[in-house]
This record gives C-alpha cells, structure tokens and sequence, in this order.
C-alpha cells in the first residue's frame, strides 16, 4: 500500500517494525545530537546569540510588508525578476513555465526545503523536464524513487549498505570499495557533468537579503554554486518568511543555523547570489528569477502561529525528539517532520489530515530547548490539538485521553499526585534507563524502547527549585 | 487584485495596519546587531593571522595552511605543495592580476579549470578569522566555477586583509553594489549526508591550502 495513504498508526507501525530504519536513524540523529553538543560548548554565547536570533526574526515578521517590498526593489534593480505565488501549485507552475521558457531539457536542483513543499520534483517530472538532484541525500532519495525523510539529511533513511547497493545498480562508475569515501566519490563523478550540461538550476535559499535583494544558500558540498554557475537561467524558490534586513544579520542567523544543524561553526560553503551575470563576469548564468512563495505563511501570521515563522530550518528539534527517534521522518506523512513537521504539517495538508501529528508528542520540552530562535513547539502542538478537538475531529478515544488531560489540567493538584505514581510505576519497569514491555505500551515496546523517566517529575523538580530561593 | 497585492494585503490584515517609517526600522534594525561580542563566538588567538590559521586547520575546517613574506615566493609554495603530493606540475590559475604577474616557470599554466581539474591556485580578497574563511567575489578576475571544480585549491590571502569576523566583511562591503555572488569559503567540500559521517571532496575540492602573504596591519585581534 502507498505510504501516504496509510494511517499515521499504520505508518507508525510499519516503521517501528523496520529494524533497519532504526539503525539509519539512530547512525544520523546521534551523532548530530553529538556534534551539536561539542558546538555548543564552544559557544558560550549561545543563549545571548538565540535571543538575538529571535530578535531578529520577529522584527522581520512584524515588518514583512516592509521587507518584502525593500527585498523586491533591490532585487529587481540587481536585474533579477521576482515572482509571488500564494499556493504551491502556482509557485511550482511559475517555475515550469520558466523552464519551459527558457527550453529546458534538463534542470539541475539544489535540495531546498521549500521546493520539496510546493511539490517542485513532482511537477517537474510531470512537465516530462530532466530533473537532476545534485545534492548527495537528494540524489540518494532520487535513485530510490522515495522521499526526504529529515530537512538535513534527506537520506537519512538509508544505511550505508542500502546507497552502496543503489550507487552499484544505478551508477555508470560504481564504487568498487565498500567505504563511504568510495560511495561519495561514485555521486561525484556521476554527477559531474550533469552539472556543466543543464539549461536551468533551481535552487532555494537560506535567507533573502532585504537591502541588496542577493539570495543566500547554504551548503557543505559545494553542489549549490555548482548548480547555479554553469546554466543560464538560475531560478530560486524561497518562502516569505526568509526575510532578514541586511548581511549582518544573516550572519547572526548563520552561527545559530549551522551549529544547530551539523555542529560546524559554519557551512563550507556561503554564498550570497545578487542578480544574473554581471558586465566582465567570467561565469554565471543571464537570467535570474526569484519565486517569492507564500503558502500558509501569512495564515499562520493570522491565526496565531507566526512564532513558526522564526524557524530556520535547522533539524535540531528533530534531531533531539524522542518519537523522531523511533519513528523516522517519513511517517509524519508531509514535507516537514519531527516536531517543527507537526506544528507546520497541519497548515499545508490541513488539521483533518494531519491531526494524529500533534499527538505524537511526549511534551518533553527539548525540542523548544535546542531550537535556535526558541520556537515554542509544544505550546504551538497544544494549540492544534486544542483546535483539533473544538472542531471536532477527534475519534472517541482520543477524545477521552484529552477529556482526562483537560480534567487534571484544572486540577493540577491532582495532576501533579497522578504523575508522581506514573512515573514511579513506569520506573519499576525500567532497566538501566529504559522502559521495557511495561503493559499498556504494547506494540511500541515490543520493538522499542521508551526512555525511562526522570526519577521526579519536572514540577515536582520545579518547585523544590522555588523552594530553595 | 494581483497574487502580489494579494499577498501583501494579507501580511498587512494580519499584522494590523500601521504606518511604517523605513529610517526608524533601519534604527531598530541596527539596534539588534548592537553588542556583538555577546553573540558571537571568541577567536582562537590574539593575533588574526594567528587566529585565522589556528581555525583553518582545526579538524572541522581541515584545511592546510602556510605563511609567506612576500606573494613572489608564491610559485615556490606551490611548487612544494605539488611535490610532496606528487601532482603534475600543472595548474589552473585563476586569471587575477596579482596572480598573473608571478613567475610560473616551471609549470604548465592556463587559466581555464576543467571539469576534472586537479589542481588550481586562486586569489581571495579577504580572510576571515572567525571561521576561518575566505571570501571571493565573482568578477573578471573571478570565475565561480574556479572555486569549485578542482580537486585541489591552493589560495593565496594577504595577511593584512584577514578581517576578525564575518560581520568585519559585512561591514566592509556594506553599501557597496555586490557581485553576482559572494562565496564564503571554509574548508574543503565535505558531506554527511550517508549516515552523518564527514567524508571531503564531495562535489567541490577535497582539499584546501591557504598560503597567507605578509604581514598584518593590525596585529591584535579586536
Ligand atoms: S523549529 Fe527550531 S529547531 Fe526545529 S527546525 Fe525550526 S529552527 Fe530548527
């Protein structure tokens, strides 16, 4: 059966069953949960850097009009053109249309969140254009017909030994040795001149600068200049919400961005793209088109969710969520997954669709943690499951669960009583910090296991902490 | 209506309407990078130079580095380099005119990188101690692709334009009409995209040496 026509439940599942996504998921997340870290460490000035950040963007949001207007200003008399789309479809027909005005066979991509959103490979192959993927875990998921698990690491489903067989059936040199510096080297001479022979790239952008109207993109292997270089139309896709009013602040978005997303201080590549081909310019291409796309964005703005529009798209959140952990990207059933996947999922595919994804959530907390621009995620996942269950959407049982968390919610008295014995109750179960087929768990401890309990609840925690003041 | 219009009014609806004065958001934009030291990580060492080189070879950016007193010893630099790695004496170089003035004797010399280029020298303007980067800016003198296809990069900085920050450069430029592209370079090409591990030389240079020239004109890093 399709995957997106599966239950949440059913999805879950059939992951939870899929031993070997387990093991690619832990490979990826734990050692981004590591090198974050390690980043972190060497960043005493995070926090002070994260309520800048947040700063920032809330600026922006509150100016987007301003923005938006100062960014299509500057980039128009960079020579760029700016397009403005307010729902996938039109963005995604924008860039088809470009294409084929610019008679393109084949098209070069730069992995970008937003294309994936408006469905962009989709249309592409419908419009019967190449499309090219040159980003390594874009081309990874290319080659096996599926789709981005993680905003980071689109591949990250797969193990090593799944892209080595993939690479050994699909590529025209394959890899002969069983190593991943092998594999890559494979991607790259497979990629190599599809690079120099497309007629069009297509790329996103990390933020859109407002006083130059110059598109920022970010990446570790240098396919984003690349891509744009060698073509002549260079086309990007970006949401509105990637406003920032100069470079400077870029830059202080940047050291939160990748510290949050690889541990790097900084991506090896940055590049700001202003404008088609200058006068004397070696290489670039002539055209330059920007696709300014709204999709939701200024409906969350409306209907109390514009604190999403600060997120950068790092995958900290996900890197961190326990049920991510468990259950990997794909069964969140959208473009974006984990938790920043819950809150944004219900917005693009709508609440019906989606409702199980804010439920699928422990209210752990660590996710606002390590966000770097302190998004309040499982505020704004109450907020859906509050409206899930005004507009009726929920089955009984689930209507019962939330019946017995709106009734301790009024007492917290009681609540505080009744999670002090669950914890405790879970604990007995417990070995060495994990919970093993505790009944009521059923299939979820069956092949997983659930982190145990802190040995106290945070309120309980919370107020001895008061206490001592 | 246009989508534009469309758009707009809809930020507009939902943020309320309101006048905006453009020279008092400039203000409250430049309010919020006010105090960057607080948000910004601590160099390496005093000296920029010294800082810059000590991030440059940190495993994370894992390039090469080296100093030379005057850019005339450049071909020489580069000569070892190809030696102790055993590459043919050829080379793309990059068509700047600091570069172009040098004496290349002894090696095979063109200007245009191919796909599979092993080796090519360029010219950066500016150094970043911060992260250890360099900065290029697409011109006559800069082709992009340069920068990018060569397996290995060789790029010669000069000491007394390494900047302390990325925020120096931003600063530096600000106001200034930009190239087509700005390409902040740190390190070599790298990937993590099988299973988080870092392997180099994935679509760009599996490796990078910076020779910096000179002396820098500002010893102490602010
Ligand atoms: S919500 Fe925060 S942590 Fe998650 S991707 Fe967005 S910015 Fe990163």
């Amino acid at each position: 059966m399709e995957e997106a026509t599966l239950s949440f439940k059913a999805r879950a599942e059939r992951a939870l069953a899929d031993p070997t996504l387990k093991i690619a998921i832990d490979r990826t997340t734990g050692t981004a949960e590591r090198k974050r870290a390690v980043a972190m460490s060497q960043f005493p000035q995070f926090d002070a850097a994260r309520e800048r950040g947040k700063r920032i963007k809330d600026h922006v949001i509150a100016n987007l009009d301003h923005y938006l207007l100062e960014f299509e200003r500057n980039a128009i008399a960079s020579g760029a053109k700016v397009y403005w789309a307010a729902t996938a479809g039109e963005a995604s027909q924008i860039v088809v249309r470009l294409c084929k005005e610019a008679g393109a066979k084949r098209v070069t991509r730069v992995k970008s969140m937003l294309g994936e959103e408006i469905g962009l490979p989709h249309a592409l192959d419908e419009a019967g254009i190449e499309r090219v993927e040159t980003d390594l875990a874009e081309h990874i998921v290319q080659l096996g017909g599926d789709r981005p698990s993680h905003i980071v690491w689109p591949s990250m489903h797969r193990t090593r030994e799944q892209v080595s067989e993939m690479f050994k059936r699909l590529h025209r040199a394959p890899h002969q040795e069983e190593t991943i510096e092998a594999m890559v080297d494979s991607a790259r001479r497979e990629l190599r001149d599809k690079f120099l022979s497309a007629d069009v790239a297509i790329s996103g952008a990390n933020f859109l600068i407002a006083d130059t109207g110059a598109t920022c993109t970010v990446t570790n292997e240098g396919n984003a200049e690349l891509t744009t270089t060698p073509p002549r139309v260079h086309i990007v896709t970006a949401g509105i919400e990637k406003l920032v009013p100069s470079m400077g602040h870029a830059i202080a978005m940047l050291r939160l961005l990748v510290r949050s997303a690889t541990g790097a201080d900084v991506t090896q590549y940055t590049t700001f793209h202003c404008g088609p081909k200058q006068p004397g310019d070696r290489d670039g291409p002539e055209e330059f088109h920007i696709v300014l796309v709204d999709n939701g964005r200024t409906r969350m703005l409306r209907e109390g969710l514009k604190e999403m529009l600060r997120c950068i798209r790092c995958g900290a959140c996900m890197n961190h969520c326990v049920v991510f952990r468990q259950l990997g990207g794909h069964v969140y059933g959208g473009t974006y997954p984990g938790p920043m996947g819950a809150v944004l999922t219900p917005v693009l595919d709508g609440l019906e669709k989606s409702r199980d994804l804010p439920h699928a959530c422990t209210m752990n907390g660590k996710c606002q943690e390590v966000c770097p621009v302190a998004i309040p995620l499982p505020t704004l996942l109450r907020g859906w499951r509050d409206r899930s269950w005004r507009e009726g959407l929920e089955p009984a049982s689930v209507r019962f669960g939330l019946g017995m968390h709106a009734f301790f919610a009024l007492r917290p008295g009681l609540y505080r009583m009744a999670t002090a014995i669950a914890i405790r109750v879970m604990r007995l179960f417990s070995r060495g910090g994990v919970v093993r087929g505790m009944p009521g768990l059923g299939a979820w401890t069956a092949y997983r296991e659930f982190p145990a309990p802190a040995k106290r609840s945070f309120m309980e925690m919370y107020k001895e902490q008061e206490n001592q003041r | 209506m246009s989508t534009r219009e469309a758009i707009l009014d809809a930020v507009r609806g939902a943020l309320g309407h309101k006048t905006v004065d453009g020279a008092a958001l400039r203000r409250e934009a430049d309010a919020l990078l006010a105090d960057l030291p607080a948000i910004r990580p601590d160099l390496l060492a005093d000296g920029l130079v010294e800082a810059f080189i000590a991030r440059l070879v940190t495993p994370k950016v894992a390039a090469t580095a080296e100093r030379i007193a005057d850019a005339r010893e450049l071909p020489a630099a580069v000569a070892r380099y190809v030696e102790a790695r055993g590459l043919p004496a050829a080379i793309a170089l990059q068509p700047a005119a600091v570069l172009q003035a040098l004496d290349w004797s002894g090696f095979d010399v063109h200007d245009r990188v191919a796909p599979d280029e092993t080796l090519a020298v360029g010219f950066a303007r500016w150094g970043i101690a911060e992260t250890g980067s360099l900065v290029f800016h697409s011109d006559a003198e800069t082709p992009i692709l340069a920068n990018f296809l060569p397996l290995h990069h060789l790029v010669m900085v000069r000491a007394s334009t390494v900047l302390a920050y990325l925020d120096d450069y931003a600063a530096a430029t600000a106001g200034q009409r930009p190239p087509r592209n700005v390409n902040i370079i740190t390190g070599a090409s790298g990937t993590t995209d099988i299973e988080g591990s870092l392997v180099l030389g994935a679509h760009g240079p599996r490796y990078l040496h910076v020779v910096i020239v000179g002396e820098a004109t500002d010893q102490s890093a602010r």
